[in-house]
């Protein structure tokens, strides 16, 4: 088993024209890699998704990627105001988003659905003041 | 296979200029000439803007060949109609040709054009909304580009045959004829189109040759031409050479109104499908991207300037409401199926550093490094486009580090270090 792959991007608070950077490279990491062009594509969904997430709502954070042989995760860390009701937060629509972020046409509330539509397993641990940990693996083969 | 671009050896000086202009990063420079590398070319003709040497041209067949036949039949693309400024309409522009021994199949073109679009607009209508918006397949270096760098958008592009293809078959129908045919192409990618066919085996064009070099033909002669032929005919297909005119067709078919989102130009292009792929493009019924600025008008092998071409397509009066006869001619060529692509457009994937997902990680690893003790300028000195790419090839084995100047500057300073101190010891023989 070789070592795994890991690839880091550190994503702004609030820079909203950034959103889609950390994507946009593990895109090109992913093709360089040679992973099949529909796993790429719900990969970069997802990251997407976190990428903007860490944006809006949590002050910026950290977005990894980690290519095992067999899947990979997707990560996203930020010691942002964590989340009070992740159940609540998994429901499509709701938002805590700022009428100035719905403005900008983002704060759908459909981000964490839309991270774990197209992941094969999530997890979310947060703590309130504390921070968010979600990671989202892709396995590259449906057993 | 051969594409629509070419590099004249002999006329290249290896200054490396082309080389960042290309999307693809196709483009490398070694031994003094610059090479492409053909399965990442998309024939957008970027690289024979950008060259001052004139050492990357079109691609075309030789024109002097094809007028020696007997007789040359041409489909012109629709920007070939706007070339002369004194033979302002196709009429005068098929007389012009006619009076140089060319015919062209106009009336079949305008027709297929129509069923292009209505075919279009069927598709749009038949799909379910979150499956939109779909891609125009119009322009072949746009195909080529999403194949190769947005293969996630590969089943947004609409399975349309080009209908300068579907032209050619249509006037075979109608007029039972056999002739070879030869495109009329304004660049480099509509000759890729005849060389080498996206969707379909082979082309129904045989030749192909630069608009440039039929419209210099044409003013050489001068023909003097009387205007008598001029029958009424929709100029609704002209449009499909300046951007969005295509969507504009497609819209005088459709039952409901379309939203649709035309641009042109690389960068443009390749800033639209990068938001589409990220999902921003919610609302949205059709795509139309033109590699060139303008549209086909703005492409590499044209006469015209593309502003004045812009002039006078804007200057026509066209009329976009369709008569019944129209439309029940319309309807029985598209119930024909001519407009139906053959083969589903597939991605071309990157060539993966390995195909061993553990060992193309090992070299990605080793890639990163490399990149990372690089001076991250992009100057373009090694002959590759990027540092990164510069990396992409020594880990492929096809580069080294001592290709960057810098580099190649640092190993010759401490090589000279270790020269100046080697110099400064005594042999033991004259001992201290």
């Amino acid at each position: 088993m070789s070592e795994p792959y890991v690839e880091e991007y550190t994503v702004a608070g609030r820079d909203f024209s950034a959103i889609g950077e950390a994507s946009i490279q593990f895109k090109a990491t992913m093709k360089m890699l040679g992973i099949p062009s529909d796993i790429t594509r719900r990969a970069s969904i997802v990251a997407y998704e976190s990428e903007m997430n860490l944006v809006l709502h949590a002050g910026g954070g950290t977005i990894r990627l980690i290519v095992y042989t067999d899947k990979l995760e997707v990560w996203a860390i930020d010691r942002g105001p964590g989340i009070a009701d992740i159940e609540l937060a998994m429901q499509e629509g709701y938002s805590t988003a700022t009428d100035e972020i719905r403005e900008l046409g983002f704060g759908a509330g459909m981000g964490l659905p839309n991270i774990k539509r197209h992941s094969d397993d999530m997890h979310l641990d947060s703590e309130v003041g504390k921070g968010t940990v979600l990671s989202a693996t892709i396995f590259f083969k449906k057993e | 296979m051969a594409g629509g671009v070419r590099v004249q050896e002999v006329r290249c000086r290896g200054c490396a200029n082309c080389i960042k202009s290309c999307p693809t990063e196709a483009m490398r420079v070694l031994t003094g000439c610059v090479h492409i590398i053909p399965d990442l070319c998309i024939d957008c003709g970027e690289c024979i803007r950008k060259c001052k040497e004139k050492a990357i041209i079109l691609n075309e067949d030789e024109w002097e060949l094809l007028r020696s036949q007997e007789k040359v039949v041409l489909i012109a693309d629709p920007c070939f109609y706007v070339q002369i400024g004194s033979y302002g309409s196709p009429f005068l522009m098929k007389e012009a040709l006619h009076a140089t021994q060319m015919e062209d199949i106009l009336d079949c073109e305008a027709l297929a054009f129509d069923v292009a679009a209505y075919a279009i607009a069927r598709h749009i209508e038949a799909e379910k909304s979150e499956r939109l918006p779909f891609i125009s397949t119009y322009c072949p270096a746009v195909i080529r580009l999403i194949q190769i760098n947005f293969p996630e958008l590969i089943s947004r592009l609409i399975p349309i045959e080009s209908p300068l293809e579907s032209s050619v078959v249509l006037w075979r129908e109608v007029t039972g004829r056999k002739d070879d045919l030869t495109l009329i192409s304004p660049c480099p990618a509509k000759t890729t189109l005849v060389r080498n066919p996206v969707g379909r085996e082979l082309s129904s064009i045989a030749y192909t040759v630069s608009v440039r070099r039929v419209v210099h033909d044409i003013l050489a002669g001068s023909p003097k031409i009387s205007g008598e032929g001029t029958h009424k005919m929709n100029d609704r297909w002209l449009k499909w050479s300046i951007t969005g005119g295509e969507s504009r067709h497609i819209s005088s078919f459709s039952r409901r109104p379309l939203r649709t989102v035309a641009v042109s130009g690389m960068r443009n292009t390749i800033d639209l499908l990068a938001e589409l792929e990220l999902g921003r493009l919610g609302g949205v019924d059709y795509v139309e991207c033109r590699a060139c600025d303008l549209g086909c008008i703005g492409g590499v092998g044209t006469h015209e300037s593309r502003f004045l071409s812009r002039l006078r397509i804007d200057a026509m009066k066209v009329d976009w409401s369709v008569t019944d006869d129209e439309k029940e001619n319309i309807e029985k060529w598209y119930k024909k199926g001519i407009w139906k692509l053959d083969q589903t457009i597939q991605p071309k994937q990157r060539l993966p550093l390995s195909n061993d997902l553990g060992e193309a990680m090992a070299k990605l690893k080793e890639m990163n490094a490399i990149y990372a003790d690089l001076p991250h300028i992009d100057c373009g000195s090694c002959g590759r486009p990027s540092c990164r790419a510069m990396a992409e090839d020594i880990v492929r084995g096809k580069g080294e580090m001592t290709d960057c100047i810098f580099k190649l500057r640092e190993r010759i300073h401490d090589l000279s270090k270790e020269i100046s101190q080697l110099s400064g010891k005594v042999p033991h023989a004259f001992g201290s």
